[in-house]
């Protein structure tokens, strides 16, 4: 069993803009977050700002209000699927035989919004890139957790977005795109327990959505969460 | 010419993005990269991109001559008239 501190977080997505507004959420299945709006980013400077495509910008509205302007912080930046429709129009480029965009194809790396945001922020700090199947929840913070061995701090992102429709057959995502930034620490904040174990049958609900899992600890409406892995038949449990 | 300023302003403003800036703000003679507009190094390759498919113009990415063409709209218009001129 691994612990740590969390020290504080935040989360975005267009319409759910407050911590009050995902507790929220959580409590009213019907209502998602179907009204799409940019978030403006208006902290960054413009020629910077253009680059930033829907996951990157909720990943800078998640986690920018968290830090203090010049704070170094190391990341770990985490999303299953990253901008795969910037990807998807690459390859439909190459198919049609047209040049490839520069700048898509600059942006169309996995951890291109951890740089981006190193370079919004003015921060040299490493960056860590990861993508999961399964457990992509838990895995980053197992991640973020281990990284505390050698720093007091470590900043978890956690973001996703909605397949586009060609590949929505083939795996799941989010109904709309999101990111949770949490801030891990040794010392600061209310402890929290991350632990693998069998599949317990008899005590595990059946959760589906993680997002929801994670949220409801986060809004202290749950105090474990459980995050099933069904081909391994084990599941990460994570207990304040 | 002023209209050919105007359509490589236009240009430029679609194919990097520049949502927020009207064609007017862009100075003809200005420099368009690091000070001026303060374009980057990838700007460079998607403005040669967007030569490419709107003039049919290609450019060598690391001649001097490439160089001297980007530095600003007036540059880049003379370049359009000069490439226009040799095929006409």
């Amino acid at each position: 069993m691994l612990s740590f501190k969390l020290k504080t977080w935040n989360a975005y997505a267009p319409s759910l803009e407050s911590i009050d507004s995902w507790g929220n959420w959580l409590n009213d299945k019907n209502q998602s977050s179907e009204k799409q709006r940019n978030p403006s980013l208006k902290k960054l400077p413009l020629m910077l700002r253009r680059r930033f495509s829907a996951i990157g910008k909720c990943a800078v509205e998640a986690s920018m209000p968290m830090l203090a302007e010049g704070q170094h912080i190391p990341l770990v930046f985490a999303s299953r699927h990253g901008d795969v429709g910037l990807t998807l129009s690459l390859l439909e480029s190459i198919a049609k035989n047209e040049p490839l965009s520069p700048t898509s194809f600059s942006l169309a790396v996995h951890n291109a919004v951890s740089g981006l945001l190193s370079i919004a922020r003015k921060d040299p700090s490493e960056t860590t890139a990861i993508a999961a199947t399964e457990n992509l929840i838990p895995l980053a913070l197992l991640e973020a957790a281990s990284q505390l061995q050698v720093h007091d701090q470590v900043l978890c992102i956690i973001c996703d977005m909605p397949l586009p429709d060609l590949y929505k057959p083939f795996a799941d995502s989010p109904l709309f795109p999101y990111a949770i930034a949490i801030v891990l620490s040794r010392q600061e904040g209310e402890t929290l327990s991350l632990e693998n174990q069998p599949l317990n049958k008899s005590t595990s609900s059946p959760q589906d959505d993680e997002l929801k899992e994670l949220i409801a600890l986060l809004c202290h409406q749950s105090s474990t969460a459980h995050f099933l892995n069904k081909q391994l038949n084990t599941e990460w449990i994570i207990k304040r | 010419m002023a209209n050919l300023q105007l359509e490589l302003k236009e240009m430029i403003i679609t194919a990097l993005d520049l949502e927020d800036i009207e064609a007017d703000e862009i100075d003809d003679a200005e420099p368009l990269f690091v000070e001026g507009l303060g374009l980057d190094s990838i700007d460079a390759l998607e403005i040669g991109l967007a030569l490419q498919k709107q003039y049919g113009i290609k450019l060598k990415a690391d001649s001097k001559e490439t160089h001297d063409h980007f530095a600003s709209i007036n540059a880049l218009a003379a370049l359009v008239e000069s490439h226009r001129g040799t095929n006409s």
